[in-house]
């Protein structure tokens, strides 16, 4: 039989991988979940802080605070979808069928990544821009606004959206590490969520320490102001690659070398 | 003939346990190949190996002369179903099969085609997980024909179907061997096995017991011998030892006679005007010769009564 081009064989796995994704529910209510959550807690953080009285503290430090805040909460919503890309197959025991259509294990990891990736960077990137011209609106009312043309708010607000699309690359590396879905979930929260305790870490060390943490990474890249005490925003983002990058570089390294 | 499923030397350790121990068996083309031993033998380990899902500890499995893991598009050189189980309860079987299909370059037509094969176009569009036992192993059928594959491997195909299903995969076995494909189908039940396959595989214990036509199993280690039953059993018996055929008392007072048939027990009886009250000669079903090859090699057994 002759060899399929590489790039018909990859375009046969991504259709695969796609109807997949599309074709359980989970997917449609972790999206719901990622899409909703972050734009409605962004206009309730905006309304908090536009309706504190000067002196009281509580004022907004920084413009894009309330969007910041609000897609940590979408965080772990998509982290889940991403586990479950990999961990209801193995779960279920379609894994076996997926890896005897596909015995390059890896493949099968890539097309997963980029069709999560896909769709995640997307709904990231709406949900970032849709937040932030809500959360704008309610703060313009009170003159804390800040417009997209202004220098620095575009790439923070992509940022955002890219954080969406990573956390999700990182769930979808630690399902196929744990290969089950709620130690996979259980492995997301404490990979995303327990380093920021760190930030609770005398000075200077909360500072040296958080600065590879996922979550002070993202704050760095998508906040207007960044503290000086971390990584510059350009670092940070590397930082914020390198967390999916090396939970997807174990799990390439894994895949292969476990029975299925 | 060619040969197109080969294990040679094939070996598989899990820590202690060896699940495959240096087995080498060959199948051919053209024939329901039953793959039977007790549960635990290793038939599901050494399938696993031959799909590439698992890697073996030494030896090799050829699919066709290469490794399973070589092979491109490799649903449209073998079929194989391990596990109706293993779906997406919430995916239909319509999107089930597609996803299986696009992997390897076939086209929405042939989805359809499986489906009406397997009789579940009624139920395409409905969720997998709502599916009895019977429909999973009809979907899993049907994503193994997805490449119209010249070999075939089912890991106990017959769990869960009933009576109606079970005729209607035998006779779905035997015409896909009829079309010179190669059909391997692994069993612990022999009966079952005597009415699909025409060649048997059998193995236990990880190891090759025997490779051989069904036919030729029961022709070659059937036990046949003669019942007999007479009120003067214990004069028989001593007659009978005495022409060099040897008896065995049955519980119930009876003689098994072996080394002279049905015949010359009841003319040797006549002779000495010994009256027999039965005169019973017996075949051995297909099911002692197999208790025989595996009851050395059954893992798990029942503890004496």
């Amino acid at each position: 039989m002759t060899r399929p081009p590489l790039a018909v064989r990859a375009r046969d796995l991504l259709a695969s991988e796609w109807t997949k994704f599309r074709s359980v529910r989970s997917t449609y209510w972790s999206l719901l979940v990622a899409l909703v959550t972050p734009v409605g807690a962004s206009a309730l953080v905006a309304f908090a802080f536009a309706s504190a009285k000067p002196g009281q503290g509580g004022r907004l430090t920084d413009p894009l605070l309330p969007e910041v805040i609000s897609l940590e909460y979408a965080v772990i919503a998509v982290s889940v979808l991403g586990v479950l890309t990999f961990s209801a197959e193995y779960s279920t025991g379609l894994i076996r069928t997926t890896f005897t259509a596909a015995p390059r294990r890896r493949a099968v990891l890539a097309a997963k990544a980029a069709v999560l990736a896909a769709v995640l960077l997307a709904a990231g990137e709406l949900v970032a821009f849709v937040s932030f011209f809500l959360a704008q609106a309610i703060l313009a009312r009170h003159h804390q606004g800040v417009s997209l043309g202004h220098p620095g708010v575009p790439g923070a607000v992509l940022a955002d959206g890219l954080l969406l699309c990573l956390c999700a690359l990182l769930g979808l590396a630690l399902g196929a590490i744990v290969r089950h879905t709620a130690g996979g979930i259980a492995a997301t929260v404490v990979v995303i969520a327990v380093p920021s305790i760190l930030g609770l870490l005398p000075a200077p060390w909360n500072g040296r320490i958080g600065r590879f943490t996922l979550l002070d990474a993202a704050g760095q890249v998508t906040a207007l102001h960044p503290a000086a005490d971390l990584f510059s925003p350009g670092l940070s983002l590397l930082v914020l690659l390198a967390w999916p990058a090396a939970a997807l570089a174990a799990a390439a390294v894994l895949i292969t070398r476990r029975d299925a | 003939m060619t040969v197109v499923i080969e294990v040679d030397r094939l070996s598989e350790r899990f820590g202690p346990v060896t699940a495959v121990d240096d087995l080498s068996f060959t199948v051919r083309p053209g024939h329901v190949t039953g793959f039977l031993g007790p549960n635990g033998a290793g038939k599901t380990t050494t399938m696993r190996v031959i799909l590439g899902l698992d890697t073996p500890t030494s030896g090799r499995a050829l699919v066709g002369g290469r490794r399973y893991d070589g092979l491109v598009r490799p649903l449209r050189e073998v079929g194989s179903l391990l596990d109706a189980t293993a779906l997406h309860g919430g995916r239909t079987a319509w999107a089930h099969l597609l996803a299986i299909a696009q992997s390897n370059g076939i086209g929405r037509s042939r989805v359809t085609e499986v489906l009406r094969l397997t009789g579940l176009e009624a139920v395409a569009r409905r969720r997998a997980g709502g599916y009895s036992l019977g429909m999973k192993q009809r979907l899993g059928i049907a994503a193994a024909l997805l490449g119209d594959p010249p070999v075939l491997m089912f890991d106990e195909p017959v769990n869960g179907l009933d009576p109606e299903g079970i005729h209607w995969i035998r006779g779905f076995f035997r015409e896909l061997a009829g079309q010179g494909r190669t059909v391997l189908v692994s069993s612990h039940l022999m009966s079952e096995m005597a009415q699909t396959a025409d060649h048997l595989v059998i193995i236990g214990r990880g190891r090759l017991l025997a490779d051989t036509s069904t036919a030729a199993l029961i022709e070659s280690s059937a036990r046949h011998d003669v019942l007999v039953r007479s009120p003067r059993a214990a004069e028989l018996a001593a007659l009978l030892t005495a022409r060099n055929a040897s008896v065995t008392p049955q519980d119930d007072g009876a003689l098994a006679v072996t080394g002279l048939d049905a015949v010359g027990v009841g003319d040797l009886a006549a002779g000495h005007g010994i009256a027999l009250h039965a005169l019973v000669p017996r075949q051995g079903s297909l099911e002692d010769v197999y208790l025989d090859l595996t009851g050395e090699s059954t893992e798990y057994r029942g503890g004496p009564r």
